[in-house]
């Protein structure tokens, strides 16, 4: 009774709102249509722009991060390159000083060498041009000698003579 | 609808002239067609008519999309995004993906269609018949059970396939019958009843929810009609929009929180249905 109760109030207040099934059904397909075509040419294509957007500023992040790190990496590899190259720099500098240190030390020996070989030279070559002089005085003072004698005393000198003096003369220059 | 025609005289009337003799009627008024059969309502064209607005204004905003968006498409993007976030807060990233061609659709429809209806003619245009009883050409989409219970149902067959789909059948009906807490022994037997009578309950209540939300909007859109042929019929004939002046923007306000109420209160009922699987979701993640 309950029941026949309920279902006879539930189909006036059906009737009395104008609600029919035809009219529900076609309500009901033209809400689902509607929604499709809502879907489909309205929020689809916004939505799709939104999401390609999206997805835009996503991969611009991940870019910007891939960057950081990059620009991370490779500030850390240049920092690593110019504390390397900055030792070998210094390494390379010290060589250089030192071989040039060396070299300098090696071409002053030389110098020295060389000047001490050229004085020895030049000693050796004084000393006899100076015997040769010395030779040479005496000899020419030996004949002066004689040829002073040969005109004091009017004498024709053998060439003993010659030779005693040329001897006394030479050695009374070095005695 | 030829008889409706050829037995009346076009009868076009300002507000307060009509209502004043003619009440809108709890029901639509066929405006082609039998009632019994196929047939087309004045509340049909008005939902065909916030369906064109929509579709056309989102065509002219998406007509030359640029990623840099400008002018109309960056209020169309504007609108959207924000209630796709509005519904995002509600329902969760995960759900919003899935449903927000639902609840932007329903939401965007039902405004349009409600503010729609206080164009002047909605409601007043119409034909008068042989029985004295007039045919409006035009009446508020929402101030007919039909389109409102068509949504309200439609929602509930999409509510169930959603909560199945997330949370498979055994959980939909765990998640409705089964005690909630951890409990042990004679406890647990207590909960497991006390838990079954709240499940039938809840399930009631599920069946009563298209029924409430169908009547809570059309109840509101369609007594905001009322209330604003009344007081145009207040006004007298020269002076009928004065009165009802201040309720035009109140219903504007209506518009808008009634749209709101139905798509948020939809999303409620599914975000309650679905928590769990959610926060199965999150902790997987």
């Amino acid at each position: 009774m309950y029941t026949i109760l309920a279902a006879n109030v539930f189909t006036k207040i059906l009737d009395d709102f104008g609600v029919t099934a035809p009219l529900f059904i076609a309500q009901v397909i033209n809400f689902i249509i509607v929604l499709f075509v809502l879907k489909k040419f309205a929020f689809g294509p916004i939505q799709a722009m939104l999401e390609q957007r999206q997805n835009r500023i996503a991969e611009g992040e991940e870019k910007l991060k891939r960057i950081e790190t990059q620009l991370a990496e490779s500030e850390e590899r240049s920092s690593a390159a110019i504390e390397e190259a900055n030792t070998t720099a210094k390494r390379l500098i010290d060589e250089a000083k030192d071989s040039a240190a060396a070299l300098s030390e090696q071409k002053t020996q030389e110098a020295i060498a060389s000047a001490q070989g050229i004085l020895q030279k030049a000693e050796q070559s004084a000393k006899a041009e100076r015997s040769q002089m010395v030779a040479e005085l005496k000899q020419e003072f030996g004949r002066l000698v004689a040829a002073t004698t040969a005109n004091v005393t009017g004498k024709v000198l053998t060439d003993d003579d010659n030779k005693r003096i040329n001897d006394e003369a030479v050695a009374s220059i070095e005695g | 609808m030829n008889k409706i025609f050829t037995t009346a005289s076009l009868f076009i009337a300002l507000s307060g002239l009509a209502s004043a003799a003619h009440q809108l009627t709890p029901e639509s008024n066929v405006i082609f067609g039998d009632r019994d059969g196929f047939a087309i309502t004045n509340s049909m064209i008005m939902v065909w008519m916030a369906t064109g607005i929509i579709v056309l204004f989102c065509r002219a905003a998406t007509k030359k999309m640029t990623m840099v968006p400008v002018g109309f498409q960056n209020f169309a993007e504007w609108l959207i995004e924000s209630l796709y976030n509005f519904f995002g807060g509600i329902l969760g990233d995960h759900l919003v993906k899935r449903t927000f061609w639902f609840f932007g659709g329903t939401m965007l429809l039902i405004l349009i269609t409600n503010w729609l209806g206080l164009i002047p003619g909605v409601g007043t245009l119409g034909v008068m018949g042989d029985d004295d009883k007039v045919t409006y050409l035009l009446r508020g989409g929402n101030a007919d059970v039909n389109v409102t219970a068509a949504m309200s149902i439609v929602f509930a067959v999409l509510w169930f396939y959603w909560a199945v789909s997330e949370n498979g059948v055994k959980g939909f009906f765990a998640h409705i019958f089964a005690p909630k807490g951890d409990f042990s022994g004679v406890m647990r037997v207590g909960m497991v009843a006390i838990f079954f009578v709240v499940g039938l309950l809840e399930f009631v209540s599920i069946f009563i929810r298209p029924v409430a939300l169908s009547f809570r909007l059309y109840g509101n859109v369609f007594g905001g009609e009322q209330v604003l042929e009344t007081l145009m019929a207040m006004g007298g004939p020269y002076f009928a929009f004065l009165p009802a002046l201040p309720f035009m923007f109140m219903e504007l306000l209506v518009g808008l929180l009634q749209a709101l109420v139905f798509t948020i209160l939809s999303a409620v009922f599914l975000k309650l249905i679905c928590e769990h699987s959610d926060h199965g979701e999150d902790g997987a993640h």
